[in-house]
């Protein structure tokens, strides 16, 4: 390996594509977001309350008061409280054609058998969202709790019917300590780390494309070949590696800077005491995935990126790639609930999926040291591999001009170096 | 001795690409590197410039292996193009600089290059914005921009126009007074005859002609001359045939006939001469012969 070569490529690579106007945009789209918001409070702050209630009318379904034709009873009259957003009409009719008048969101048809059955029927207009909106509104829910209730039981065995539990989570390690406690705990324990890995998770994806773009270019302006006959593959792919690697961070980079400054350096406080509060443990092994992830994926984008004849076909084929890094995401919403089941864990394990999955995985719960070794010894034993397929992949792609190779052509060429 | 291919074997999958070829290239000359489509040229070229492995045999380059030579080769790839998106002088000091070059030698270089090629107002500008031509220029000096001793040449006239085919013909030549070994692949042979000292010619990954020019087209001459005169007398002792061509007349003649008796007859016969010379062998009739005679014969063997 000749370190030079490397150094030469890395530089040209940072210095071309950081002129880029493609990375110039992207870069510069946080800091503008930021500065048309501080233009826009500025110019419209005496309108921004008023455009901010017609925001929420668009999106909150209690403004607008619910119709409701009762004829089980124990809906009339309307308790004080709820008068204000839902409005009793005696006939079906009635509310039907106040609903057309769009005085009333939705209609509540409650007949006499509701004590027995528990059927309402939900009648709104358009599409039948509404229904689903209704059914899971907590003002929907009290106001069957409140007027079933009242007047029966206690009044704050009322209260604590149509409102069970306030939330407040504290999760204990296996180690006995005490983790998150407090809304505001929780969120420096958990939710910041989880949010900051999925962000470390996207400028992956950000400089592995830069990477696949780079060398699906060189392809497609075919000067590749006259490159690869100055440096090895291995140092090509190294140097690039390394300068796209530096311009994704200096994009990160800059899009903390600038939200730190908008926000007045209330991000950066913010930043400072969730980073103090992750653990230690989480901080690091962060760092290591997001280095072993990294280094996997910008040697498979270089790798692929020569397969194409064109930048388009390229990113069809590194689509794949991005679909595995992506299962993460996907059941993130189970992780939640819990981050050491079956399926995450089998995902641990697996090199496509190992930095995505334990970065997610690490700030959301105690993750064993099995899962942790075995993952980053898989990644360790994937990036040698994944350089040598590279390398030869490179070769091949690169010599083939005008068609892409068939799987079956890149097995024969990888089976026969 | 400058360039050593010995036994070459290059395969893809099942398919034969280079078959046990050997030949040398000497210092400071001109080396035609020939063959149909798909004979091998490209892949044995690749295989010296370190693209590719060769699966037996070897190639060196001043007496390295490919690898080691990177810095003193030159090329110019036959599918090539720049980075269209890169100033000028931006992109050949990089292709200098990946040669091993310092960076500040490699400026001052490619400035007297881009000279010599009638491009220096170009050097700020971006390589999209030139002409097809212009580009076509300087792809050619992309492969000499870190000075090197030997330059492969992959079809380097595929795509120019006349004016341009004279101008990277007359560099060419430069680069022969330079002393540096240039090895020229082209399908065009006329290139080929004013350009070479020494050819191989390649069919199906095998050499089946190589040696210097000259020789080769002496061996190929067929036993005919070439006379222009007003006419040509029927019963010249050797001539065999006489056949009218473009107001001259190729005479055929019997086999251990001399030339000079021909013409010795002619003057005798006091018939007004205006040329005569030993019918000249294009070298791209050599070329169809011997590649559609091997055809003729795989076939056969087949």
């Amino acid at each position: 390996m000749d370190w030079h070569k490397v150094w030469v490529v890395t530089r040209h690579e940072f210095l071309t594509n950081v002129r880029r106007a493609g990375f110039i945009i992207m870069t510069a789209i946080v800091p503008a977001l930021g500065i048309l918001t501080l233009l826009f409070g500025a110019f419209f702050a005496g309108q921004a309350r008023q455009l901010g209630a017609l925001l929420k009318k668009q999106f909150d379904v209690s403004d607008t008061p619910i119709g409701v034709v009762d004829q089980s009873g124990y809906f009339s009259p309307i308790l004080p409280q709820y008068q204000k957003n839902f409005v009793p009409y005696n006939s079906e009719a009635e509310a039907e054609a106040a609903l057309k008048a769009e005085q009333v969101s939705q209609v509540l048809l409650i007949g006499q058998d509701y004590l027995e059955t528990g059927r309402v029927v939900v009648v709104s207009m358009g599409s039948g969202f509404g229904a689903a909106v209704v059914s899971d509104s907590g003002t929907v829910r009290a106001f069957f709790i409140d007027h079933l209730l009242a007047g029966r039981v206690d009044p704050a065995l009322r209260e604590r019917a149509a409102n069970p539990a306030n939330v407040e989570p504290r999760v204990l390690s296996s180690g006995g300590k005490t983790q998150g406690e407090g809304g505001w705990g929780f969120a420096f324990t958990f939710i910041i780390p989880y949010f900051l890995s999925i962000f470390l998770v996207t400028t992956i994806f950000i400089s592995s494309g830069y990477l696949l773009q780079s060398v699906a270019e060189e392809k497609e302006n075919r000067v590749i070949e006259i490159v690869v006959s100055s440096v090895r593959p291995m140092e090509l792919m190294a140097g690039k590696v390394a300068g796209l690697g530096a311009l994704g961070l200096v994009q990160v980079l800059v899009w903390v800077a600038s939200a730190v400054g908008f926000s007045g350096g209330a991000v950066a406080l913010l930043a400072v005491a969730g980073a103090a509060t992750i653990p230690a443990r989480v901080l690091i092994l962060g760092v290591v995935y997001y280095l072993l992830g990294y280094t996997l994926y910008a040697i498979l984008m270089a790798g692929i990126g020569v397969l194409g004849t064109t930048m388009r076909e390229s990113q069809q084929l590194a689509g794949i790639f991005s679909f595995f890094a992506a299962i993460p995401y996907m059941i993130s919403g189970f992780l939640f609930t819990n981050p050491n089941m079956l399926i995450a864990r089998i995902l641990t394990f697996f090199p496509l999926t190992a930095p995505t999955m334990m970065m997610m995985r690490l700030p959301l719960a105690e993750v064993g040291w099995v899962d942790v070794v075995g993952s980053i010894v898989v990644l360790l034993l994937s990036i040698p591999a994944a350089l040598w397929a590279g390398a030869k992949l490179f070769r091949v792609g690169l010599l083939v001009y005008g068609k892409r190779p068939t799987l079956k052509e890149i097995w024969l060429i990888l089976k026969k170096s | 001795m400058i360039i050593q291919v010995q036994d070459l074997v290059k395969r893809y999958g099942d398919v034969v690409a280079v078959d046990h070829l050997s030949f040398e290239v000497e210092r400071g000359e001109i080396f035609g590197l020939l063959g149909p489509n798909g004979a091998g040229k490209t892949t044995t070229i690749r295989v010296a410039m370190d693209i590719l492995d060769p699966d037996d045999g070897s190639v060196t380059i001043l007496g390295q292996p490919p690898g080691q030579a990177k810095g003193f080769v030159g090329y110019l790839p036959e599918e090539r193009g720049l980075y269209r998106n890169l100033k000028v002088l931006d992109t050949l000091v990089y292709l200098a600089e990946l040669k091993g070059m310092p960076r500040a030698t490699a400026r001052e270089r490619v400035l007297s290059l881009l000279e010599r090629i009638q491009l220096e107002d170009w050097a700020a500008r971006k390589v999209r914005d030139l002409s097809r031509g212009m580009q076509q220029r300087l792809q050619f000096v992309a492969s000499l921009v870190h000075d090197p001793q030997v330059i492969f040449l992959d079809e380097p006239f595929q795509g120019l126009d006349p004016v341009n085919v004279e101008r990277i013909k007359d560099f060419i030549a430069g680069l022969r007074r330079e002393g540096k070994t240039i090895v020229l692949s082209t399908h065009q042979m006329s290139l080929v005859e004013a350009l070479c000292d020494r050819i191989v010619l390649i069919n199906r990954g095998r050499a089946v002609l190589y040696g210097p020019l000259a020789e080769i087209k002496q061996d190929y001459a067929p036993n005919a001359v070439r006379v222009r005169a007003s006419h040509v007398p029927a019963d010249l002792p050797g001539v065999v045939g006489v056949e009218p061509d473009d107001g001259a007349f190729n005479l055929a003649l019997a086999e251990g006939a001399n030339p000079q008796e021909v013409l010795r007859a002619l003057l005798e016969r006091g018939v007004e001469l205006r040329a005569f010379e030993v019918a000249p062998v294009p070298l791209e009739d050599i070329f169809v012969a011997v590649v559609s005679g091997e055809e003729a014969q795989g076939d056969g063997l087949a």
